[in-house]
């Protein structure tokens, strides 16, 4: 298809190109505004963290590979698989979904320029690294969080746990609740209001839809976390009473909020991983999805069940049974539409012509994965199993499946898939299905029979088991496994790593994919597109007329808009032009604002209570400096 | 599509985001913000206000023996003159639509003065409770002052987007930020207002 | 919706689509030797902690359950797969099998497979799990059972007390077999989960709450159990027995419970007595009969009718209760018995009192 370097629409693109120039070097990144340089940012920092959770995660598999065990004390497990599943959850998957791939391709998919907020965007960046660092500098201190992820009180109080450990769990986790907000509101407004003129709801690509089901999610999740950790901590440093018995207050209280928040965390973890599904399957099945407006219905319906679910992790405290049963039933409803999703993928593969590229084989390992993973979790969902089952193993070679086997898998894919579009480099096919290869095996062999341990009754939180329950054999085989799986997973890092030098050029779209982002080139100019795409439906890299318009529209240099960092603004359901948008340049604010705000969480760790208040007036200082300099750029 | 009716209009000046605003079809982009991150408020103070009942469902005496149930009348007038504020904060938005920045300042400083005044006697009033009884003897008093420190919070960072917007719009007039800045805190406060309504009734709760 | 553009796509760089079928083979050899490896395990007796090899009604019921479950669920997870084998099949030919290019027909299929099929089997599993079974293994109704067992969790032992505190003991939890027996679970400090896998369903024992749960053996015999609530530091090693006994076997056990400690014979034992009340020993444990009427510690009163020590952390042996006694810390890291400092001899001296509380 035609090339946007044509000499006559040339001019423009030379002005473009001034106009939106980036600031080179590390100020350039410092105070970038920029979504794709912020996703890469997110990108790189959450891997690190998947680095530092998996190591976490090995080194608990080595002490639990054989009976007695020495490898860790007593106390430093349970600071290990409290910071895994800490780390794992807010430090990587989320960071990665919605931080990266979302930040990345969101904006290209609908034809923007940027997110609604670019320095929203970039302090959730700055807030979610230093939230991340907070929680780190807990462990290299030897005082991470010990109580486990949910942290359940009272083990989770003064009295039995007086250290600092829990502190850095309460105010680490509000801390980073705030970045994740700010990028939910930052995804929904993007998604309501800056789509490419055309692109009306029901022409939004499924990955759009998916980011949008778990940006409600998370507005609306969150706040319960953060109200549940604030209640811990009053509780803790300035003796308040929420979960205290003796004194009125209710331990149960803490579960409750904290898996109102905690249940749609999951579905929040796995959402964008449905869409990247939906944006990698019709590409190598060469048809559009089976079903897409029921397919989009069922993304935005697990978000919303997915609060009404969150008393099936509490079915053994002792509820009466009517409440308990409520629950399973919402449990098992909310099955309905992952089934119809899960089938209308299975469907377009089957009347498609698949091709089984690297990226589409991670997709069929999350496939089979989520069936396996998603299919216990309904054996979790009956009472009296779950009652017996509930803190096993059993649940945990649930969540793996779903979690690493669902959700990090497309994560997995979908960095093969849009790695040539954010380099502009093609991987290495070879290697690429290799270590597909390693991390199926790897993980199945890894969390499967995790299962059987769980059946066989051991218990889950045990830094050691002993000998003689018939544990061991198994055990062991998980261990070895969770080598090859991490083997696989370095595997895939440095075939990336590689191909970034010395991989082929990749052209602006080389898998053919369906939505916009594949129209521009690799890796896509600061200003994304040269002219806002036309865009008349849901695939729309596959309606070659619209994209040779959007040629001949840039010859006539007809919706450049190279007059400043400008963008269209749409309305929000159908998606017509309403105004021209005017983004902000880089700025130096956002950093210095999620600066100041760790000073002030610091400071609450350490309880200096009018320090932080001190650092709060900082903020309030840049953030004034924010709007003088930015409101009218 | 190349040009949107009436485009090019420079929105930074305040003729140019008057007119903006005017011929807009739908929310800017900046209200839809302000109103996913009250969504979001709201969702923290429903939480709070759920944990109250939470509780004062599992306590036979609610509030325990010894405290004597809030005073209806100071909290109840001083919630009624705060909400009194939406007349002028609704007043200041229409008049940054219709691009009158002097009515819009005008109606900024009539409502801070209020808001202001709310806030030093709801501190006062806290003072007074904290002599009668302490967050740190029972569940009640955590919930209760957490819940009515949380709201009076929000209207000292109310307090503080009045004087930061009053800054803005006097200095760079009703530029299409300042004027949607100017919506959104007339939006922030409906808002808070209402939650005060909602806050008061639940700490009046065992007193009605 | 037609499929996308037919142009042949350019697989300039992408190998032939590789043979799938084994790999999926070899998933399932691995899921099989798995399996193998656990039956084994199982069926080698070690399933002395196990939820398959049941010893009670309820535990039985749940493990049909489970079976059904696991049979429907292999079903799903076929067919699902089939599909999949279908699609590799097929992959050169667009459209389903034998009817081929047909969206409708595709359409159909999500619906059925994605909401018909789905529902019937949800629907079954809530009325067989969640409305008939669950109420066989929710707690028994008051007064239908002629014994009551007050459980109370400690950081990091079981406290068990009969006959509302006349006879105490830990860790060790005697039973009639073939009785219903009500155990009221409660905790001293943090949250504990009460979990006898081969007899029950677990139950977490909370703050402030009085939570229950039917024990039932169908033989005679010792069923291990452990705490499933993390509870802190030693959480691995608070391990529980109950010990179903022939009814007339458990009334006599349970009157010697009652029965104050004997007085020691041996000059050695005596010594150790005298020690025993002067050290800090008696500030912390009960011994029934004597000065000490600490509350921290398990009950000593018969501590040698007991077979393990520190809650199933290590066996009773003369041997092991001196280390004990000598160092606690050293065999569970954390244990709320400090290390007392005290020297052997004293330690053997206490151990032969001790030893002597049968
Ligand atoms: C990605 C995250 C994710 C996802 C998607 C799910 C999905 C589901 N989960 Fe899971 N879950 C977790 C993450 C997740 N879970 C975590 C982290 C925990 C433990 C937290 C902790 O304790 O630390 C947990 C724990 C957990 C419990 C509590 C266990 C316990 O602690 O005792 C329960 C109980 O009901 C449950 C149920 C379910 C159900 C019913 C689904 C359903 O949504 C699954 C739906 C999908 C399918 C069913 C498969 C595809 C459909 C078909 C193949 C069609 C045919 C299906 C049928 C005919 C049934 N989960
Ligand atoms: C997204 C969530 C997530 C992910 C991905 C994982 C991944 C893994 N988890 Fe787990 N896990 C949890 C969430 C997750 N986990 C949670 C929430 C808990 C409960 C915690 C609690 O009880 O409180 C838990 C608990 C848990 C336990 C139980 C601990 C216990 O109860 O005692 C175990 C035991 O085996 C385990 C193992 C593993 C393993 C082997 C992996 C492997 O898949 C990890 C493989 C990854 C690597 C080996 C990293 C490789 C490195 C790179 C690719 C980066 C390279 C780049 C740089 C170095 C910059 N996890
Ligand atoms: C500060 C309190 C404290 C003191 C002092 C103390 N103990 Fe203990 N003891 C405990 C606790 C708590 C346990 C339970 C440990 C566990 O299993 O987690 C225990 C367990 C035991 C057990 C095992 C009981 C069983 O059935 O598992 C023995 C025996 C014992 N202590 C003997 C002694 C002797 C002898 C002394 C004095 C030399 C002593 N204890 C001093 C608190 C104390
Ligand atoms: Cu007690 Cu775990
Ligand atoms: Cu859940």
């Amino acid at each position: 298809m035609a090339t946007v370097t044509r000499p006559r629409g040339q001019q423009y693109i030379d002005l473009l190109d001034r106009v939106w120039g980036e600031r080179r070097g590390l100020l350039g990144w410092l105070t970038t505004t920029d979504h794709k340089r912020i996703g890469i940012m997110y990108f790189f920092t959450a891997l690190a963290f998947f680095g530092a959770g998996g190591v976490e995660a090995l080194l608990i598999r080595t002490q639990l590979f054989g009976p007695n065990g020495h490898v860790l004390s007593p106390a430093a497990y349970d600071e290990v698989f409290t910071m895994h599943g800490i780390t794992m959850i807010f430090l990587f998957v989320i960071p990665m979904t919605t931080g990266a791939f979302g930040n990345y391709l969101l904006p290209l998919m609908i034809g923007a320029r940027d997110m609604a907020f670019p320095r929203m965007n970039a302090v959730s960046y700055w807030i979610y690294l230093a939230s991340g660092i907070f929680m780190y500098i807990a462990l290299a201190q030897g005082h991470a969080p010990n109580a486990g992820w949910f942290d359940y009180v009272p083990l989770a109080s003064k009295t039995y746990d007086p250290s600092i450990n829990i502190d850095y769990y309460g105010w680490g986790l509000i801390f980073n609740g705030i970045a994740s907000t700010a990028t939910s509101i930052n995804f929904i407004v993007t998604i309501f209001k800056l789509r490419a003129p055309g692109m009306s709801l029901n022409r939004m690509p499924l990955f759009c839809y998916a980011f949008l089901a778990v940006s409600f999610a998370l507005l609306f999740a969150l706040p319960s976390l953060s109200v549940a950790a604030l209640f811990l901590e009053l509780d803790r440093q300035l003796g308040f009473h929420f979960y205290d018995v003796s004194h009125g207050g209710n331990p149960l209280l803490w579960q409750n909020l904290f898996w109102i928040f905690g249940h749609p965390e999951v579905y929040i973890i796995i959402l964008p991983a449905f869409g990247i599904a939906t944006s990698i399957i019709p590409a190598f099945s060469r048809r559009k999805m089976v079903f897409f407006p029921l397919v989009a219905l069922s993304e935005i319906l697990v978000a919303f069940l997915g609060f009404g679910v969150w008393v099936h992790h509490m079915f053994t405290v002792g509820y009466a049974t009517v409440t308990t049963v409520y629950f399973a039933a919402a449990s098992l409803i909310i099955v309905i539409p992952s089934a119809i999703q899960l089938f209308a993928w299975i469907t377009t593969i089957m009347t498609g012509t698949p091709q089984f590229a690297t990226p589409m084989l991670f997709i069929i390992g999350f496939i089979i994965f989520f069936i396996i993973g998603g299919l216990s979790g309904v054996t979790l969902a009956a009472i009296p199993f779950d009652q017996q089952v509930h803190d096993s193993y059993y649940v945990i070679a649930h969540f793996h499946f779903v979690i690493f086997g669902a959700a990090v898998f497309p994560i997995l894919g979908g960095m093969y898939f849009w790695f040539p579009k954010v380099t502009g480099r093609m991987y290495h096919e070879g290697i690429g299905k290799l270590s597909f290869g390693l991390t199926f095996v790897g993980t199945l062999v890894t969390f499967f029979p995790m299962h059987i341990l769980g059946l066989m009754g051991m218990v889950r939180r045990n830094y050691t088991y002993p000998a003689g329950l018939g544990f061991s054999t198994l055990n062991a085989l998980e261990t070895v496994a969770s080598y090859l799986l991490a083997a696989g997973l370095l595997m895939i890092v440095l075939n990336l790593l590689v191909s970034y030098f010395k991989g082929p050029a990749a052209g602006k779209d080389p898998f053919e994919g369906d939505t916009l982002e594949w129209s521009t080139t690799s890796p896509p100019p600061a200003y994304n597109y040269a002219v806002i795409p036309t865009v008349t439906s849901p695939y729309p890299m596959w309606d070659t007329q619209d994209r040779e318009l959007d040629n001949k529209r840039l010859e006539r240099g007809e919706g450049v808009l190279a007059l400043g960092h400008r963008t269209p603004g749409s309305t929000v359901q159908d998606a017509q032009l309403d105004e021209i948008l005017k983004m902000p340049p880089h700025s130096i604010w956002p950093p210095v604002t999620a600066l100041a705000l760790a000073g002030v969480f610091v400071m609450l760790l350490l309880g200096h209570y009018f320090i932080a208040a001190g650092c709060a007036a900082v903020i309030a200082l840049a953030l004034f400096g924010w709007h003088h300099h930015g409101s009218d750029p | 599509m190349s040009t949107v009716p009436g485009e090019p209009i420079d929105r930074d000046t305040e003729a140019g985001g008057v007119r903006l605003a005017q011929r807009r079809r739908s929310q800017p982009v900046g209200w839809w913000g302000m109103a996913l991150f009250l969504c979001s408020e709201v969702t923290i103070f429903g939480t709070m206000i759920a944990t109250y009942f939470y509780l004062e469902f599992g306590n036979r005496h609610w509030p325990p023996l010894g405290i004597a149930p809030e005073k209806v009348a100071a909290p109840a007038i001083a919630t009624g003159v705060l909400v009194a504020t939406v007349l002028p904060m609704w007043f200041a938005a229409r008049a940054a639509r219709r691009g009158e920045r002097r009515t819009v300042l005008w109606m900024i400083a009539l409502a801070f003065i209020v808001q202001a005044a709310y806030f030093g006697v709801q501190v006062a009033l806290m003072a007074h409770d904290l002599s009668l009884f302490s967050p740190k003897g029972s569940a009640y008093g955590s919930i209760f002052y957490t819940l009515l420190g949380a709201h009076h919070a929000h209207v000292l960072l109310g307090c503080l987007l009045d004087l930061a917007v009053f800054w803005f719009v006097a200095r760079k007039g009703l530029t299409d930020y300042w004027l949607t800045a100017t919506r959104n805190l007339a939006l922030y406060w409906y808002v808070i207002n209402a939650l005060a309504v909602l806050v008061l009734l639940t700490q009046l709760s065992p007193s009605l | 919706m037609a499929p996308g553009p037919p142009s042949p796509r350019k697989t300039a760089y992408l190998v032939k689509p590789p043979p799938h079928q084994p790999r999926r083979a070899s998933k399932t050899r691995y899921a099989v030797a798995v399996i193998v490896v656990a039956g084994a395990a199982i069926a080698s007796g070690c399933g002395r902690q196990s939820i398959i090899s049941n010893k009670s009604p309820q535990a039985h019921s749940i493990t049909v359950l489970w079976w059904w479950m696991l049979g429907v669920a292999g079903l799903v997870f076929l067919g699902a797969v089939a599909f999949l084998v279908i699609g590799f099949v097929t992959r050169r030919s667009p459209g389903l099998p034998f009817i081929g290019r047909h969206e409708p027909a595709a359409q159909v299929l999500v619906l059925l497979f994605g909401i018909g099929i789905p529902l019937v089997v949800l629907v079954a599993l809530f009325g067989v799990s969640d409305v008939y079974l669950v109420r066989q293994t929710s707690a028994p109704a008051p007064g239908t059972t002629k014994l009551t067992i007050n459980v109370i969790g400690h950081q990091w032992w079981w406290e068990a007390r009969y006959e509302n505190g006349r006879a105490v003991t830990a860790n060790e939890i005697h039973i009639p077999a073939r009785t219903r027996v009500n155990v009221v679970a409660t905790t001293a400090d943090v949250i504990h989960s009460f979990w006898v896998p081969q007899l029950n369903r677990k139950i977490d024992m909370i703050p402030g709450q009085r939570n229950r749960v039917l024990l039932y053996a169908d033989h005679p015999g010792k069923y291990r159990g452990q705490c499933s609530q993390y509870c802190g530091l030693q959480h691995a090693n608070m391990a529980m027995y109950v010990i179903a006994q022939p009814p007339t076997a458990f009334r006599a056990w349970l009157k010697h419970l009652s029965t104050r400690a004997v007085t020691p014979h041996t000059a050695e034992a005596r010594a150790g007595e005298r020690l025993f009340m002067t050290s800090q020993c008696a500030s912390c444990h009960f011994i029934n009969g004597t000065p000490a009427q600490g509350s921290v510690g398990p009950d000593l009163t018969h501590v040698e009718s007991r077979s393990t020590l520190a809650a199933g952390t290590i066996p009773n042996t003369p041997k092991w209760l001196a280390d004990w006694i000598h160092n606690p810390q050293n065999i569970k890291p954390g244990v709320r018995m400090p290390d007392l400092g005290l020297s052997w001899t004293e330690v053997h001296k206490i151990a032969a009192y001790l030893e002597e509380l049968k």
